[in-house]
């Protein structure tokens, strides 16, 4: 497997306000981009919903422009793909409109999984759900799916590299079928896998899950989770 | 001390992957060897829960793996014999911070024990490298580090040093060799094996040896031999 976990990866250490500021407050203005974007979905709000992710990337994770362009490699083709339809079907100020938003978006979500480290982001993640456990919800679990997920997509994308790689050596990467089937079994495979190395360190269990939700309670009454 | 008792292993279809099996493992270094297929991986797993026995029963320090397979669990730490099946996280940091979360602590702590943790490892330098980038001997070490974490009774290692280069087989056999825990591990290189104080050699599903490593040895070069002229 190819080292996609270092080029699309989670957190990255690094300095800048970004890795100061504390997730709820990174988390929050991610989420009002999202909602001033679609709300008042115009080519003004998603220019200044772009300046502003972008540099928010600069300035405050000292990200250089080529590499915050390159964040967006993964959603290049779904970007590509879109911004031809609108355009051709709405216009290009339309297209703008619409893509320009959904990269301001996903710039500002990248900018708090860049500058957080997974388990800040586990901990709120099992914050956030913690008003469920009074409907019998485990935080923790509901944490860790979270992550699992997060991680296994930069897995999933060296995968698809790997496997296509696979078909061209053997000149067969014209079929679909070639280059599908493995992915989905090695898919299937690395999700055994992982809960098998889940189950094996007790990760997900009740009784692990009830320790680990009691800690954060406790850890929440005591101290702001985030401080260093 | 974990006491197998009459414990066997069976497939849905009817295979049987480990004959019944009764002994006591109390030594503090416990080997496993045998041929790919045997049944080593298989026993291993009995240990930790992971399998649970067709019939008859595991015990670890006197709690049972099919009834209390979450307190099992928490007592023995599993090692993969590829690390990356092991490691769940993008960084070491985070995997060992993953660990520690079944601990009631804070974040702040979690997080000086886990980068204590590292240190005690020698992997300190590594920690916020994607686990993609390490090599092999420093995942496994990683991969350690991390089961090792929670301070498990129990260490149980399949094939630990199978995927490594000399030096890294070297560097992990000394690790394994300085932990305080009792470490039952299987393997494919003999002179690990003699490095433990019991080894059990295992055949088509059976302990056909059982006693100090360098018999154990002479004796699973035999059935190898044996198996090389059968076919």
């Amino acid at each position: 497997m190819r080292g996609f976990g270092s080029t699309l990866g989670l957190y990255q250490p690094g300095s800048g306000f970004l890795y100061r500021t504390p997730l709820s407050v990174k988390a929050i203005v991610s989420l009002a981009c999202a909602v001033v974007v679609v709300t008042w979905r115009s080519p003004a709000t998603s220019a200044v919903a772009l300046v502003l992710s972008v540099g928010a990337l600069l300035i405050g994770a000292h990200r250089t422009f080529v590499r915050v362009l390159r964040m967006l490699l993964p959603a290049a083709p779904v970007l590509v793909i879109l911004a031809l339809y609108q355009g051709l079907s709405q216009g290009w100020l339309q297209a703008f409109a619409v893509v320009g938003g959904i990269t301001a978006c996903l710039l500002a979500a990248r900018a708090v999984t860049l500058t957080t480290p997974l388990q800040d982001l586990l901990d709120g993640a099992a914050q956030l759900a913690r008003p469920f456990r009074v409907v019998g919800a485990h935080p923790e679990r509901f944490a860790l799916a979270l992550s699992i997920m997060l991680r296994s997509i930069p897995y999933l994308a060296g995968l698809f590299v790997d496997v296509r790689d696979a078909a061209r050596a053997r000149g067969l990467d014209r079929n679909p079928r070639v280059a599908v089937t493995p992915l989905v079994v090695g898919a299937v495979a690395y999700a055994h896998r992982t809960g098998e190395a889940l189950a094996a360190r007790g990760l997900g269990d009740d009784a692990a899950d009830d320790a680990a939700d009691d800690a954060a309670d406790d850890a929440s009454d005591r101290s702001d989770p985030h401080a260093d | 001390m974990i006491e197998f008792d009459g414990a066997s292993v069976r497939t849905d279809d009817g295979r049987t992957l480990l004959h019944p099996l009764t002994l006591s493992l109390s030594e503090r270094r416990i080997s496993v060897i045998g041929a790919n297929g045997s049944g080593k991986s298989t026993l291993l797993r009995l240990v930790n829960g992971l399998l649970v026995p067709s019939a008859g029963s595991v015990a670890v320090f006197g709690r049972d793996t099919r009834t209390e397979g979450h307190a099992v669990r928490r007592s023995v730490g599993f090692v993969f014999t590829d690390p990356l099946s092991q490691l769940v996280m993008p960084t070491g940091r985070e995997d060992v911070e993953l660990s520690l979360r079944s601990r009631k602590l804070t974040a702040a702590d979690r997080r000086r024990q886990g980068e204590a943790v590292l240190r005690r490892f020698g992997v300190d330098h590594l920690a916020d490298r994607s686990i993609y980038d390490l090599s092999g001997g420093e995942r496994q070490i990683l991969a350690l580090a991390v089961v090792l974490a929670v301070e498990p009774r129990v260490l149980v290692a399949d094939e630990p040093t199978t995927l490594l280069d000399l030096r890294n087989d070297a560097r992990v056999r000394s690790l394994i060799g300085g932990l305080d825990q009792q470490v039952v591990f299987t393997t494919h290189n003999l002179d690990f094996a003699l490095e433990s104080d019991r080894t059990l050699v295992i055949d088509d599903g059976r302990i056909v040896f059982d006693g100090p490593p360098p018999e154990a040895v002479a004796r699973y070069r035999e059935i190898a031999a044996a198996g090389i002229g059968g076919t």
